[in-house]
């Protein structure tokens, strides 16, 4: 027999196909997973919410509290303005938890609620009040959130890794404060539906308290006055932004509740 | 934003260059297979010849480096995830193998056969020492024969 050498009709050492079409395949199969595991974070949020005990949200506070009052606080401002907190939420505003109100000396005109039922209030906003009346509006407002457990959502799904390496490995680990590094409480979103029903409980506070809901409107007035400035100052807008139905909202509430206005009770020096 | 246009803009370069550079290796691979494919290329060590008629026994050797395209190591990193064959690497695995076979061949120039014929591949490049395939090295040695005419 005689050898006759001749080349290879085929190749088989390298499989025949498309390296775009399987490129597309796998990145498309990659980012299907991908979004699945958010989608399915979102909805484990809604879920994780009702069962967050104010115990585990107070040890996940320990790691979120650093970053924003990371500059001065005022004592003597927060120990005044202490007591009217504790009268709202001891008549008329019912939480599980002690809250309490941390005045953070900074041009932003602007509050926050913070997991663990701490209040953050900026001096720039402080400045702006002229009646108890509008600070316990304010308050009111804070704390509606926390009824309501927004200032959790608002936290997004990083709350899901939150919680559950505080519930495994306590309130100092580095799970959480990896996670809440990537958390910008100075931005956080609130729904319009959030925002109105946070005002709702706020009128009801305020009318539990003074038997009226002067300064509600006053106050929003006010911030609408204030344009904002280079510094990007007037952020109570973009952390609540003010939209004009929400005002119409709120006098429709009164009116809805009969609400009716009366005399400012001037903020204590 | 800035970084997925940089990593798509090397994605189509990758893909476009790495594509058009394997066509024309392929073709030029093909020709030159056609060109030596009188000279007998074997693996064993040992063939029954009488040692009076060959003229000479030398070692030849031949050897490439070829580069991983940056569509194909993201395949391959894709492929990595999922588990398979990495198809992307086949056809550069091919290529060294089949260039370092025909560089060897040439180096035997007027041989007769090459004998007792290795193939060793190995990763070169700065990714290599990390686990990660940079480029690929195929060197393919053995004994040409030259007979007496």
């Amino acid at each position: 027999m005689k050898f006759i050498p001749r080349q290879p009709t085929s190749n088989v050492n390298v499989t025949k196909t498309s390296a775009m079409w399987e490129f597309l395949v796998l990145a498309g199969g990659l980012l299907a997973i991908i979004l699945v595991f958010y989608l399915t974070l979102g909805f484990a949020v809604e879920m994780l919410i009702p069962h967050l005990s104010p115990g585990i949200e107070q040890a996940m506070a320990v790691n979120l509290l650093p970053q924003i009052v990371d500059g001065e606080t005022d004592e003597t401002k927060s120990r005044k303005l202490q007591p009217l907190l504790d009268h709202l939420q001891e008549h008329c505003a019912k939480l599980p938890y002690h809250c309490i109100i941390k005045v953070s000396v900074s041009p932003q005109v602007n509050a926050i609620a913070l997991p663990g039922g701490t209040i953050i209030v900026f001096t720039g906003l402080l400045d702006k009040l002229t009646s108890e009346n509008e600070l316990a509006f304010v308050l009111g407002h804070e704390m509606g959130h926390f009824v309501h457990r927004d200032h959790l959502r608002a936290l997004g799904r990083g709350l899901v890794f939150m919680a559950i390496s505080t519930i495994l490995l306590g309130p100092h680990n580095q799970v959480t404060s990896m996670v809440s590094r990537f958390v910008n409480l100075t931005e956080l979103n609130f729904s319009r539906r959030q925002e109105t029903a946070a005002d709702h409980f706020s009128l009801d506070v305020l009318h539990c308290t003074y038997g009226h809901v002067e300064g509600a409107l006053t106050f929003f007035e006010k911030l609408t006055a204030v344009k904002p400035s280079h510094d990007n100052t007037v952020s109570f807008f973009s952390s609540h932004p003010l939209y004009p139905k929400r005002v119409h909202d709120l006098k429709a509430y009164c009116r809805k509740h009969g609400f009716t206005s009366g005399n400012l009770t001037p903020l204590a020096e | 934003m800035g970084d997925l246009t940089v990593f798509l803009v090397l994605l189509v370069l990758g893909y476009a260059a790495g594509t058009w550079a394997e066509k024309c290796h392929y073709r030029s691979i093909m020709e030159r297979e056609e060109q030596f494919l009188h000279l007998p290329v074997i693996t064993i060590k040992k063939v029954e010849l009488d040692d009076s008629k060959v003229e000479r026994a030398v070692l030849v050797v031949g050897s490439v480096v070829i580069s991983v395209d940056y569509f194909k190591r993201m395949l391959a990193g894709l492929c990595n995830i999922f588990g398979g064959t990495i198809k992307s690497y086949e056809t550069l695995l091919d290529r060294a193998r089949r260039e370092a076979l025909l560089r060897m061949k040439e180096k035997a120039h007027g041989a007769s056969m090459i004998l007792n014929v290795r193939i060793e591949t190995s990763t070169i490049g700065k990714r290599a020492f990390r686990g990660k395939l940079g480029s690929i090295e195929a060197i393919a040695y053995g004994t040409a024969i030259k007979m007496k005419s």
